[in-house]
């Protein structure tokens, strides 16, 4: 089959015939190589040395870097903060997601008008989507303070993005808004595979509803739960966006996520060296809970 | 239809799917009549749910006296140059992936972890490089640094949609004498255009949203539509209308692009999502 190459056109075109799966990968390989592994790499020198805007010069400091992080008591409780909103928001955002895909499993009228307008915060930026709540929960000429005084019948003056806990209650709201329509999206996906047989079975045995859900719908629902939740875990610890635009990490220090800490410490403090060295752990953390996850995560493929 | 509507669990749906809406429509609603508002009426008690004398002063001061507009087209024309360089780098690896199994899992399984990493791990080594090679603050710049953070979704969702398609066809045109090249050309790829728009469409949802490395990787010329908002935090006063004109103008691309891909909305999520 291989024609003998007659000139140099020939020949290069059987050259890229021949290596042609390897040309086709080769563009990305290398963007991902150049911005994302080289990155990472050259950050390992940056650990070890005294690389800070505040100071002249790039002198080798061995591991101080890393133990001024671990010493940091913001960093710990940046670490903290990350994981108390990662799993009130994920846990709440997966209720609410399946509570609306179960609503939304059979078909109504309105039902597809209904599923354009939920899938709405899914397009919309996170600044955006902090911004609006911002917005809602403006104290003291806010909405909602002017309706909760209104429902409760007395003067309800809360500082939302001022004041802890509502703090913490008004980044919950932002997440949930933005993400409960992710859950929904794919839960509503795993509820409309699990065939219909199963549920008619289990009514001529005389399963009630619940039980239905309970031994039916939650088991053959399980390898979608998995995903969705192992995507959006991996998602929400990086929050970011909408602390920075709802509470600006404050008051104080007390929003700070883990990303946001490393964020300060790097892009205004310009620590970069120690930014770098808390990055580093926490992309370790990360990749630990990575591995646990995705193992799961392929153990439950049906492939 | 009749007694079917009215059983209890019928009515407790009907009244969740009613109160999820409202709280999906409410912050939406609001940021819309604030910024249609005359800035008098921000803090009227009680507040003003319907605005009698709109205005779209805040519009023309968002845009120019806070620079949207340069945001704006900033925005487009980064979003659109690395959703082309993402879909057509992602495209033709996942069409090798697909077909010839590149590189085996490691190669497709590397490319996904990408997706993983957290920005924060990648963006300040690449802000240190950007500003020692001068790409700091460069439109192309953030060009490739967009299109690496949404080449793994483009690649896993065309990676699924080559795998589902027959081969039969392109090997039908090699052996009609056509080369590799000629039959991902003029077969493989015009039968993936449907997946190929779909791809492009996320990315581009992506990078219009994209906040955090826009942050870091631009300043005063780069700057994106997100990173406007900056200009509004702090305590220099409310300029909530203009913010909110700002964010309307920023959602009509995406809502609209979104609606679009409504239907392969869960590939697109499970395969690596939306943002990162």
């Amino acid at each position: 089959m291989t024609a003998v190459p007659t000139n140099r056109f020939d020949a290069l075109s059987e050259w890229s015939d021949r290596h042609f799966k390897w040309l086709l990968v080769a563009p990305a390989v290398l963007l991902i190589l150049a911005l994302s592994v080289y990155p990472l790499l050259f950050s390992v020198w940056v650990l070890f040395v005294n690389y800070d805007f505040t100071v002249p010069g790039h002198a080798f400091v061995g591991f101080r870097n890393f133990t001024r992080v671990l010493a940091d008591p913001v960093a710990r409780w940046s670490l903290w903060v990350t994981v108390l909103l990662s799993t009130i928001n994920v846990t709440l955002e997966f209720l609410l997601g399946l509570a609306l895909a179960l609503a939304m499993v059979r078909n109504f009228r309105g039902r597809g008008l209904i599923m354009s307008i939920l899938i709405i915060p899914l397009f919309i930026s996170p600044v955006i989507v902090g911004q609006a709540w911002a917005l809602l929960l403006q104290r003291p000429f806010g909405p909602t303070n002017y309706v909760l005084s209104q429902i409760l019948g007395y003067e309800v003056t809360i500082g939302w993005l001022t004041q802890a806990p509502w703090n913490f209650i008004a980044l919950v709201l932002a997440d949930v808004w933005q993400w409960t329509p992710f859950m929904f999206v794919i839960l509503l996906a795993g509820l409309t595979a699990i065939p219909p047989n199963l549920y008619e079975a289990a009514e001529l045995d005389g399963v009630d509803g619940w039980r239905a859900f309970w031994w039916i719908t939650l088991p053959q629902l399980a390898p979608m739960i998995l995903l969705a939740i192992t995507f959006r875990i991996l998602d929400a610890v990086r929050l970011f966006d909408t602390i920075f635009v709802m509470t600006g990490g404050g008051p104080g220090t007390n929003t700070y996520s883990s990303s946001f800490y490393l964020y300060t410490l790097g892009f205004t403090q310009f620590h970069l060296s120690e930014a770098t060295a808390g990055a580093w752990i926490f992309l370790l953390l990360t990749a630990i809970l990575i591995t646990f996850l995705v193992r799961r995560l392929l153990r439950a493929e049906p492939t | 239809m009749t007694r079917a509507m009215f059983t209890r669990a019928n009515i407790v749906r009907t009244l969740f799917l009613g109160l999820f809406l409202l709280f999906t429509f409410v912050p939406l609603y609001w940021m819309f009549i604030t910024s249609i508002k005359p800035s008098d009426d921000y803090l009227a008690v009680p507040p003003v749910w319907f605005p009698t004398k709109p205005t779209l002063l805040h519009y023309t001061a968002a845009l120019f006296a806070y620079r949207g507009l340069d945001g704006l087209i900033n925005s487009v024309v980064i979003a659109f140059a690395a959703t082309l360089l993402s879909t057509v780098f992602g495209t033709l690896m996942a069409y090798s992936l697909a077909r010839f199994n590149t590189g085996g899992q490691h190669l497709s399984f590397w490319v996904l972890s990408q997706r993983f990493l957290p920005p924060i791990a990648t963006v300040l080594p690449i802000f240190l490089i950007y500003r020692f090679v001068g790409l700091h603050d460069t439109h192309f710049g953030l060009i490739i640094a967009y299109t690496v953070f949404t080449l793994p979704v483009t690649v896993w969702m065309m990676f699924a949609y080559f795998r589902q398609m027959p081969r039969s066809l392109e090997e039908a045109a090699l052996v009609d004498g056509c080369t590799r090249w000629q039959a991902l050309r003029r077969v493989a790829i015009p039968l993936a255009a449907p997946g190929i728009v779909a791809a492009a469409v996320f990315a581009f949802i992506a990078c219009w949203t994209e906040f955090f490395f826009a942050l870091i990787l631009t300043s005063r010329t780069a700057f994106t539509l997100p990173t406007v908002f900056r200009a509004f935090l702090g305590f220099q006063g409310a300029q909530y209308g203009e913010a909110s004109a700002l964010a309307m103008v920023s959602l009509v691309p995406s809502i609209i692009l979104g609606i679009l891909v409504q239907r392969h909305l869960v590939r697109g999520l499970t395969l690596g999502a939306v943002r990162g």
